[in-house]
């Protein structure tokens, strides 16, 4: 089975974002085994609760929750990045992080590349 | 000429880890020391990388600079333990230097300067590419 692994360093803002998320949910369809995405740089902003898109504008968050939701699509953030742009990610109380993003590490991304037939950036 | 590139394409070896190009100058953005913390982890869970130095990225190895004198941490010091995450295919793009007027004067020993061909073919060599 072919297999692919998607890194994404735009933010949920970004029109490249929109690329990305085209891209895999194509992928998907086509049947492809999307073995994860991994949220690197601005990319790690799509977990933020907090975020709010002007209702008019493409929801790219919600996006990646349904493909989350539909193809059990797995998503991880680098926490690094994610906390230096203020989410917090190990507090039980006031946690920022979207449940359909799982916090990770580098190491994930080291897991994915080496898992994938092929890794996509974004 | 197609015919002598596709050649020498397929006389190289197969698919090599992954490859990380750096396009960005060093102290402008993240983006240097985000590609050297994704270098440092495939290197410490023994996966093969190699760099890709290009465009504006040829700055982060130029010698004599000191990050320090803007107010940033200087992640350029930690390229000198590549040796110890066995990080040793670093690759710059001579075109690049020539084009910014730089010497081949870097602060890391074992660069190796390639031609643009020799460049993408190199770059060609490897399953993974993350450009940063």
């Amino acid at each position: 089975m072919k297999t692919l692994a998607v890194v994404v360093t735009t933010p949920p803002y970004s029109h490249l974002t929109i690329s990305a998320l085209t891209y895999v949910e194509a992928a998907l369809v086509a049947g492809i085994n999307v073995i994860g995405v991994f949220f690197y740089q601005d990319g790690a902003m799509h977990a933020n609760k907090d975020i709010s898109i002007a209702s008019d504008e493409y929801q790219a968050i919600e996006h990646w929750q349904r493909l989350n939701k539909e193809y059990q699509l797995p998503l991880h953030i680098c926490i690094t990045a994610a906390e230096k742009r203020g989410i917090a990610c190990d507090s039980i109380d006031n946690d920022q992080v979207n449940e359909a993003f799982t916090v990770s590490g580098l190491g994930e991304l080291v897991e994915l590349t080496t898992k994938a037939a092929r890794l996509v950036q974004f | 000429m197609t015919s002598s590139y596709t050649q020498e394409k397929n006389d190289l070896p197969p698919s090599n880890g992954l490859a990380i190009i750096n396009s960005k100058a060093p102290f402008s953005s993240n983006h240097g020391k985000d590609a050297l913390d994704v270098a440092l982890i495939f290197g410490s869970f023994e996966q093969k990388v190699s760099l890709f130095f290009q465009g504006d990225g040829v700055y982060q190895l130029i010698a004599d600079q000191d990050a320090r004198l803007v107010s940033i941490k200087d992640y350029l010091k930690t390229f000198s333990a590549f040796e110890f995450y066995d990080i040793e295919d670093i690759y710059v793009c001579q075109q690049s230097l020539v084009n910014r007027q730089l010497e081949e004067k870097f602060h890391i020993g074992d660069v190796q300067v390639l031609s643009s061909i020799e460049f993408g073919l190199a770059l060609n060599r490897h399953q993974h590419v993350l450009r940063f």
